[in-house]
């Protein structure tokens, strides 16, 4: 849709003058700048930084990595799905194997693990693709729940008691927290550098018209049902990254942790909070939800409850979340997404053409 | 032996699993949502029935008697409070919503009633039992599948007979085109929440009668129901019905052979009959 608006209005203009299309805009070259010096200052951490804050770090880069996976899941490719745990499991698991029961280097395993979640993704797309909307995210959790109960019923696995990541103490912790670090920020870089490069592209136009309207989509060319196959499977192996840096820095897992559904919740909670189909929300829903659980944590239930009745309160009144209230009133993104037309000529900005 | 005892009693967890899978069937057949919360009612159903029962020393059917109409005022606020709000044909908000609320009564329910295992007492039935040759049958258990299977029957008949039935498939088909005929579908929803809530409050005094509940429950009922109505095949009562045998069945085959493979072996053959035959057992046109 954007780029025939473009070529249409390029072609009319055909002569008399070019149209060059300008992507940043001063908000996201200084949030871009910022971005980089976060990602620098999380790359220097073994050296200033204290065990427990690199942990929080990690932590924290997990909790956005599954989030902006699932937002791509959710807000763009239209796929609900509330048993991302499977992937997070999956690959925790992975690693765990390869480096206990084959000597693998834990963090080389980190990368190979990936490919598990991945590989058990195909087969269940091939399955779920068959159900409703609603009934594709229940189908879902059955995956997950089946990874939990195969995984609490193999000996192999440690059964219901789950695993200790025994491999790793051939590492000093100093080692251990700096791979760690280094290696969460690399998932970082992929997932959120890897989401934004993708919106971008020609691929990240199919994903928009597809968040925008599926139906439309399709009739304008996209291949939604290929794109769907794709961003699941992609979804799957990002998932299963935080996965298994989350278990690389936790160094156990058991079938109740791994597979455990409160990993969707995070998701849904950061997303639809933080506001869904952008990829800034993403980011705004991790670091309060972050937050949120060192503050309120500690009254447990009563905090969940909270956390439940405010993502019913999203769904009801506020649908694209922080981001989506904010964003009408401010026109600053993060990211440069969005398509800009100038006259060459005058290089004066012409209205702004694409959604963002 | 031990397999057509394990096909009787299978055939018996059934008749819970319609219970539950029946008012799921009914919600997404009308307004094609999915209500996430559908398990953790049925828990929130059980546990103010098993409070009741000790506070007022009622018995399993003054529970029943009070729970009824609970479970359907509670399935009439859900649908006017939250789900007209949200139905769309993107699933998006109805699930989260309904996510959300899921979270929040889980958790609500474990501040008020803590995680402990709670059951009801149906003075003395549900320890009664009878013997057809070698099989000992448990007298609540049947009496549960013949619950279920008068409400799938009464599922079934108002659909297929009364005034109301005909509005909601016609609000079901097309809900625009229903309203141009004088149906209100905003009342037909509330109405059939409200029906499928209803259900529940005779699931919540069943499972509470038969097993124990607790907070943390709700998302097994739920994928239980879920997976009933989509062996069975979407939008027939009887499909669900026929779809909770199917699964009562494959767990109770599955515990026998191993202690670990009873919801699991459910699971797969779940899986198995979405490989096969997606459309279910029972499939029909809308």
């Amino acid at each position: 849709m954007n780029t025939m608006t473009i070529d249409s209005m390029a072609a009319t203009r055909a002569g008399s003058e070019a149209i060059l299309v300008q992507r940043h805009s001063p908000s996201s070259k200084i949030s871009g700048f910022l971005m980089l010096l976060a990602f620098g200052a999380m790359l220097s951490m073994p050296w200033w930084a204290e065990a427990g804050t690199m942990r929080a770090v990690v932590e924290l880069s997990c909790y956005i990595a599954v989030a902006q996976v699932w937002n791509l899941l959710a807000g763009y490719a239209g796929m609900v799905s509330v048993g991302q745990q499977a992937f997070v499991g999956l690959a925790g698991y992975a690693l765990f194997v390869l480096a206990n029961k084959f000597g693998v280097d834990p963090f080389l395993a980190v990368g190979l693990c990936v490919a598990v979640p991945a590989l058990v993704a195909i087969p269940a797309y091939a399955l779920l693709h068959r159900l409703d909307g609603p009934y594709f995210a229940i189908g879902t959790w059955v995956v997950a729940e089946v990874c939990r109960l195969f995984a609490s019923t193999l000996d192999y696995l440690g059964a219901s008691s789950g695993m200790t990541l025994r491999a790793i103490s051939q590492y000093s912790p100093e080692a251990r927290e700096f791979g760690t670090v280094w290696l969460a920020a690399a998932m970082l870089l992929a997932i959120v550098g890897g989401s934004y490069l993708l919106l971008r592209s020609r691929h990240g136009l199919a994903l928009t018209a597809m968040r925008d309207n599926p139906v439309s989509a399709a009739s304008q060319g996209v291949d939604v049902k290929r794109l769907r196959f794709l961003i699941y499977v992609a979804a799957a192996a990002g998932t299963g990254l935080a996965g298994a840096v989350y278990y690389l820095s936790a160094l156990r897992i058991s079938p109740a942790a791994g597979f455990d559904a409160n990993w969707s919740s995070i998701c849904i909670f950061i997303v639809m909070v933080g506001g869904i189909g952008s990829l800034e929300g993403p980011l705004i829903g991790a670091l309060l939800y972050f937050a949120a659980d060192r503050l309120f944590g500690r009254y447990g239930a009563t905090y969940m409850v909270v956390l439940g009745v405010l993502t019913l309160m999203v769904a009801l009144f506020a649908r694209k979340g922080l981001w989506g209230l904010w964003a009408p009133y401010v026109d600053a993104p993060w990211f440069a997404l969005r398509r800009r037309l100038l006259r060459s000529s005058s290089l004066h900005p012409t209205r702004p053409q694409s959604p963002t | 032996m031990q397999w057509l005892d394990a096909l009787v009693q299978g055939l018996l967890l059934g008749g819970l699993y319609a219970q539950y899978a029946l008012g799921m069937a009914l919600m997404f057949g009308v307004m094609r949502i999915v209500n996430t919360a559908h398990g953790d009612l049925v828990i929130l159903l059980a546990l103010i029935g098993v409070s009741a029962a000790t506070t007022f020393a009622l018995g399993a059917s003054a529970v029943l008697a009070l729970l009824i109409p609970i479970a359907v005022l509670l399935g009439w606020l859900l649908q006017r409070l939250v789900l007209n709000r949200v139905l769309s044909a993107d699933p998006l908000p109805s699930l989260i919503a309904t996510y959300g609320l899921s979270i929040a009564l889980q958790n609500l329910m474990l501040e008020l009633w803590s995680a402990d295992s709670r059951s009801l007492s149906g003075g003395g039935i549900e320890a009664d039992s009878f013997a057809v040759g070698p099989i000992f049958i448990g007298v609540l258990p049947v009496l549960i599948f013949l619950a279920a299977t008068v409400m799938s029957a009464g599922v079934d008949a108002t659909l297929r007979f009364t005034r109301f039935g005909r509005s909601l498939r016609a609000a079901a088909s097309d809900a625009e085109a229903a309203s141009l005929t004088g149906v209100n579908p905003k009342r037909v929803y509330a109405m059939a929440t409200a029906l499928a809530v209803g259900m529940l409050g005779v699931a919540a005094v069943c499972q509470a009668l038969r097993a124990t509940v607790s907070p943390a429950d709700g998302p097994a009922q739920l994928i239980f129901a879920f997976e009933a109505v989509i062996i069975g095949g979407m939008g027939s009562a009887w499909g669900a019905f026929l779809g909770a045998m199917v699964l009562g069945v494959a767990q109770s085959i599955g515990f026998r052979i191993d202690a670990g493979w009873g919801v699991l072996s459910g699971h797969l053959v779940f899986l198995a009959m979405l490989a096969i035959r997606p459309t279910g057992l029972f499939a029909r046109r809308a």
